[in-house]
């Protein structure tokens, strides 16, 4: 009986923390004045936090063939998520006019020179 | 309490949460100024609610849900991607850093951003 509650301790441990990246994920999508910032916030969520899941259901269910299709879709988003957080950054740095007022002013200075 | 109560109590009051998580992100995806955010808002609601989709499977034992979370998984990386390749050019160069009034590159999706612009004058 005691195996089963340390268990449903550690699935616990992992669920809550799970729930705290994916609020860390949308605070910060939310919150932060920099398109790249908002992306790697959501990034966060995207890896680390359904990689949490995974792990909590594997440890409440133990491991049969359902789980082997949750670490499926961990592989899967692990290849993906950085794909589309590169191509939203691509799609940022293609059509935002104001991105250079990000840059540092003595960098901004010396790639303005480069260009001109 | 036991066991299965207290798992039933944990993976509830995470759907509970995340729902709630869904909510304020969906309401981003309405008001972001830019498409990046509001693409960035689809792509974090579609992994929630791969989340969601795998703690449901959990909760009903039914094994079949998480081909529905795989299926999920493809569909908004796919969506990602060709909302993101609408507004890439063809052939993609390095950006000149240089103020410049319109936008370095010009696509046909430049006119609809338009509208949701920041701070559109110089």
């Amino acid at each position: 009986m005691i195996f089963e509650w340390i268990r449903f301790a550690l699935c616990a441990l992992c669920l809550i923390t799970a729930l705290v990246c994916f609020t860390a994920a949308v605070l910060g999508a939310n919150r932060f004045g920099f398109i790249m910032n908002r992306v790697h916030a959501g990034g966060v969520g995207d890896t680390l936090g359904l990689f949490l899941v995974a792990l909590s259901i594997i440890l409440g269910d133990g491991f049969h063939m359902g789980e082997l299709k949750l670490c499926f879709i961990i592989i899967f988003m692990w290849f993906t998520s950085p794909v589309s957080s590169h191509v939203l950054i691509q799609v940022e740095y293609f059509t935002n006019p104001h991105l250079y007022e990000h840059v540092k002013r003595e960098d901004r200075e010396a790639l303005t020179e480069e260009d001109q | 309490m036991s066991v299965e109560n207290a798992y039933r109590i944990l993976f509830l009051g995470a759907l509970i949460w995340f729902s709630f998580l869904l909510l304020i992100t969906l309401i981003r995806a309405i008001i972001g100024p830019r498409v990046t955010d509001r693409i960035l808002s689809i792509n974090m609601i579609c992994t929630m609610v791969i989340s969601c989709t795998c703690i449901l499977a959990y909760f009903l034992d039914e094994d079949y849900l998480f081909d529905v979370a795989l299926l999920y998984a493809l569909l908004s990386f796919i969506t990602v991607l060709i909302l993101s390749a609408t507004y890439i050019p063809k052939n993609p160069t390095r950006r000149k850093f240089a103020p410049q009034k319109d936008p370095v590159v010009s696509t046909a999706a430049d006119s609809r951003l338009e509208d949701g612009k920041e701070g559109a004058e110089e």
